[in-house]
């Protein structure tokens, strides 16, 4: 019991802090604020971050997501282990083939699947702008199929996107049994093999072997946010 | 629980215990996850072998050496930094620190600023020695197969000479294997380093093998220097230096050299330390990216330290992270009855009233500001204000998704232009089934690209409705300052704190009146040195100026307008910096797409008093510029000034600058003038160098706060020109083709 009350005193001494800083600093109006304002601020609300209890979450069954209307996703990001839930924002046909579906998180980081393959990101850092696929046909079986090229353009740098060409091939690994939150689904384990001298690529999908819905993927989302795990908790 | 209409679970879920749950739902930064439950199912996928993803890393970059340029230990190597890398360093051995800023301005040329202290040399009348000289550094041999890297520098080449050395240096790379020790993952190969070198000056002062063109015209500590003392190069006696550096793994680096220089100043005119070998060792660690440190065993009687920082300008030390935005929704989804599509709203001014507070209000959720909107059945034109981001694309990008979200479905053509002081500086036009189409195509950037033209803003439709909550604006902002002064020979760093008042009136679009009132909390630049200058003191009595504590910084009285086509014209009235105050006009020429502008700025200006009130000094004086901008590509930015300066003398300002589509800049500008070196004092004429690094570089959110600091190696009086004035091209350029379409990523951001 002593961390939480440490963690009041401090987020105490910092209002203190913060109201001495708003005191000493402050702006209205329509005019921008001033570099040393505008770090005060940064300071601030990193170490408000900092001192922010941390969500406890109850544990994910099947019973609670069944009590949902909603459809509902799980990405979690391997490099920094950050889990989100998401849900659909917009679904939308054009003139590339495949359905698109935008996810949303609940602080507004979407993800861009068309037909279960990642396509783009927005609100993280380095954003997949966007990526072409090898998705070939509507409405049939999620994921991509044959071999070609994948385009990656990825913000980076100054400004600008940095695009990785890759070469790729889908391969069939054979069935696989996965579940996911207690429920199994008899999949095929897809592969998708990508290469070029800028690096290697492997993104890994489970498709229904009966309906051809994809449950569940390991996609690359580019080189800062590095590899993505997906999986569909509620249709 | 019950079951909940899916709205509902949105709006309402924050109270469920469920909802919470997934309310809470994470992105980057925002909190620590906890783990997940049954990521196991993912274990089949194929392990990626010796290949890794694309990476975004740059190359890893030399270490440097005492002087701040690639190198040894004392001495250089033939290595570049990688281009566009600014590397700060510090090295200390002997009561000798050193302070460097390296800056590799071409994949083939660098140059450095360095400014040292000596302590207990108790020469030319210092007791501690304190310098400033810069160095360049050319790339003649690219390292090949077999042949190494060829280099000639020219170090300390146009100062009083302290440090003053040539010399032509070859360096050979050899792959070793990857090791796994001390912190490293042993995945990188490491590098055996050869280097080789002939030095004069300096560098040629121990085990001279031969000499050039009779004695070398030595070193006058204390003289004005300034001027290239090219009658020395390459002259007087020359010797080998040569040495190994083992960069065994990413992390950790042993260097080994053999130095040509006898330290003779140092070691027998002075005795500031004892040289007994020729021979230095060194170790270095790589702690992070972008901090090494090493510590070293010098001249077989000292130890010595560096720390060296580099920063990748193309590079942010943390990449920026945005808000998604809404996604567009094609208006075939929303729009579905031939009613839908009608025009008729546009006849209706409360529609369009009811419009323009839709748009403005969606924008304000993006950072932005709208100006004014004009509305037709089937075009509108957005004119907006970014306070907020350093890019303008991916303001006119978020712009664009307010606009299809909030205009009636007949609408197909936006313009949109970004307004700065009530000018507008270009117009994007671009078509709305464009953006429905390609928001999520597989080029979308390029595709968006290549249907959008950026054209002159032109002048604001009589039919366009103002912004309702924008004139007369009042704002204010108490904020802390820093103002540091630099190089005093008995103090080489003051600097002031306190605290900013500021206000501003805009009564109309393009009138401005502001004003700033400054505090001093803590300083010493009150205890400069007094002026010694032959010219009037129109910038070196700063030390009087800063004797006040409580000071009136700026007033004036500003009105921006676009005079014609392609043109902007600011003119300005107060007082506009703390030492000079008058009138001041400048007009611009720099058509949207130009990578050429023209200026003109003319100012009628009046010295303020010390105690920077409302009265004035007996001096006043006509000042004023013809600039020529120029973009020369690759990020190069030239520019040409020439004219009269703040004390009578007429001349030229030559700069050149590289700013990174990022904002961060540097550059350096040198003036000469009309007036002698001997009059001009230390120095011998005006010189300097400049960087700015943006907030948003730093700390990785948008922002249009940037930190910038010319440094000059010394304050004097000839080219001198008032601040506070100008700008105009800097305000616009920014919004024009070359940068929107260099930074088009950004537009679907």
């Amino acid at each position: 019991m002593i961390a939480p009350r440490i963690r009041r005193a401090l987020r105490n001494s910092l209002g203190a802090v913060a109201a001495v800083f708003a005191l000493a600093a402050c702006t209205g109006g329509q005019q921008e604020a001033g570099l040393e304002l505008e770090i005060l601020k940064t300071v601030r609300d990193q170490v408000k971050l900092r001192l922010k209890d941390k969500p406890e979450r109850p544990p994910v069954t099947r019973a609670l997501l069944d009590s949902l209307d909603d459809t509902y996703i799980e990405v979690r990001v391997e490099d920094s282990d950050l889990l989100a839930y998401l849900r659909p924002l917009l679904v939308k046909q054009d003139s590339t083939p495949g359905t698109l579906t935008l996810w949303v998180t609940e602080d507004s980081v979407t993800l861009a699947l068309r037909e279960g393959v990642l396509t783009a990101t927005r609100g993280l850092r380095n954003d997949m702008l966007s990526a072409s696929t090898l998705v070939t046909e509507t409405g049939g079986r999620m994921g991509p199929r044959g071999q070609g090229a994948r385009r990656y353009e990825i913000a980076a740098l100054d400004n600008r996107s940095e695009v990785f060409t890759l070469a790729c091939t889908v391969s069939d690994l054979g069935p696989e049994t996965i579940e996911i939150v207690e429920l199994t689904y008899q999949t095929r384990h897809l592969q998708e093999h990508c290469e070029s001298e800028s690096g290697l690529v492997v993104n890994d999908y489970w498709v229904d072997s009966r309906s051809g819905h994809l449950w569940q993927s390991r996609q690359w989302a580019g080189p800062t946010i590095g590899y993505m795990r997906i999986r569909q908790l509620t249709l | 629980m019950a079951p909940f209409r899916r709205d509902m679970f949105w709006r309402h879920a924050g109270g469920l215990s469920l909802g919470l749950f997934f309310m809470t739902a994470l992105a980057t930064g925002a909190a620590q996850a906890q783990s997940a439950p049954g990521t196991d199912g993912f274990a089949s996928a194929a392990p990626v072998g010796a290949l890794e993803a694309p990476s975004l890393t740059p190359p890893p970059a030399p270490g440097l050496n005492f002087y701040g340029t690639p190198g040894l230990i004392d001495m250089p190597s033939a290595e570049m930094l990688p281009d566009g890398h600014f590397a700060t360093t510090f090295s200390w051995f002997g009561g000798q620190s050193r302070y460097n800023l390296t800056f590799q301005a071409l994949p083939w040329l660098s140059a450095s600023f360095r400014y040292n202290g000596i302590r207990n040399l108790n020469l030319f009348g210092f007791s501690t020695y304190y310098d400033r000289g810069f160095d360049v550094r050319f790339r003649l041999l690219r390292e090949r197969r077999y042949l190494p890297e060829l280099t000639m520098g020219l170090q300390d080449f146009a100062g009083t000479g302290v440090y003053a050395a040539e010399y032509l240096v070859a360096t050979k790379r050899i792959e070793t294997p990857p090791l796994r020790f001390g912190g490293a993952a042993g995945r990188v190969p490491g590098q055996l380093k050869i280097t080789a070198g002939l030095g004069w000056g300096r560098l040629g002062s121990h085990g001279a093998i031969g000499k050039i063109g009779g004695n070398r015209p030595s070193f006058v500590g204390g003289s004005t220097g300034g001027q290239l003392s090219y009658d020395q190069w390459f002259r007087g006696d020359f010797a080998p230096f040569a040495g190994v550096e083992w960069q065994a793994n990413e992390r950790w680096s042993f260097k080994a050299e053999y130095s040509s220089d006898a330290y003779r100043t140092e070691t027998r005119a002075s005795n500031v330390f004892e040289r007994k070998s020729q021979v230095n060792l060194g170790l270095e660690y790589q702690r992070s990216p972008t901090t090494r440190i090493g510590a070293y065993y010098l001249y077989g009687s000292e130890f010595g330290v560096t720390a060296q920082f580099q920063l990748k300008p193309r590079h942010p030390m943390v990449p920026t992270q945005v808000p998604a935005p809404a996604p567009i929704v094609p208006r075939s989804q929303w729009a579905t009855e031939a009613a839908h599509w009608s025009q008729d709203w546009a006849q209706s001014q409360n529609k369009r009233v009811e419009v323009r507070d839709l748009v403005a209000e969606d924008l304000k959720s993006h950072g932005l500001v709208l100006e004014a909107i004009d509305l037709k059945g089937t075009e509108a034109e957005v004119r907006f204000r970014n306070p907020r981001y350093r890019s303008y694309a991916i303001a006119v990008g978020r712009v664009a998704r307010t606009m299809a979200r909030a205009l009636p479905p007949s609408v197909e053509t936006f313009r949109i232009i970004p307004v700065r002081s009530g000018m507008g500086l270009s117009a994007t036009v671009v078509r709305r089934s464009d953006l429905e189409d390609l928001e999520f195509a597989p080029e979308a950037v390029d595709g968006l690209a290549a249907v959008t033209a950026v054209t002159a803003a032109g002048p604001l439709p009589e039919t366009a409705i103002f912004s309702g909550e924008l004139y007369p604006a009042f704002s204010h902002s108490i904020s802390p300052y820093a103002d540091p002064a630099y190089f005093d020979p008995s103090r080489p760093f003051r600097m002031d704190l306190g605290v900013d008042l500021s206000a501003s009136y805009a009564p109309a679009p393009g009138w401005r009146i502001s004003g700033a009132i400054r505090q001093r909390v803590w300083g010493n630049v009150q205890d400069g040195r007094a002026s010694n200058s032959v010219l009037p003191h129109v910038r070196t009595d700063q030390s009087f100026y800063a004797q006040h504590g409580t000071t009136l910084e700026s007033l004036y009285v500003d009105r921006s307008w676009q005079p014609r086509h392609n043109f902007y014209a600011r003119l300005r009235a107060g007082l506009f910096e703390a030492m000079y105050g008058g009138i001041s006009g400048e007009v611009l020429w720099k058509p949207v797409a130009s990578p050429l502008a023209l200026g003109l700025e003319t100012n009628y200006v009046i010295q303020r008093d010390y105690d920077q009130r409302f009265s004035f000094r007996d001096y006043k004086t006509f000042t004023g510029h013809a600039s020529a901008y120029l973009e020369l590509g690759k990020n190069y930015q030239a520019q040409v000034d020439v004219g009269r300066y703040l004390a009578g003398d007429y001349g030229a300002t030559f700069s050149l600058f590289r700013e990174f589509e990022n904002g961060f800049k540097v550059g350096g500008f040198f003036t000469r003038t009309n007036v002698s070196a001997a009059d001009f004092g230390e120095g011998s004429f005006d010189k300097g160098f400049y960087f700015r690094i943006p907030l948003g570089w730093l700390i990785g959110k948008e922002s249009r706060n940037a930190y910038g600091l010319t440094i000059r190696p010394i304050q004097r009086d000839g080219g001198q020109r008032v601040g506070g004035v100008g700008g105009l091209y800097g305000d616009v350029r920014d919004a024009h083709r070359s940068s929107l379409t260099a930074q088009r990523a950004r537009a679907w951001e």
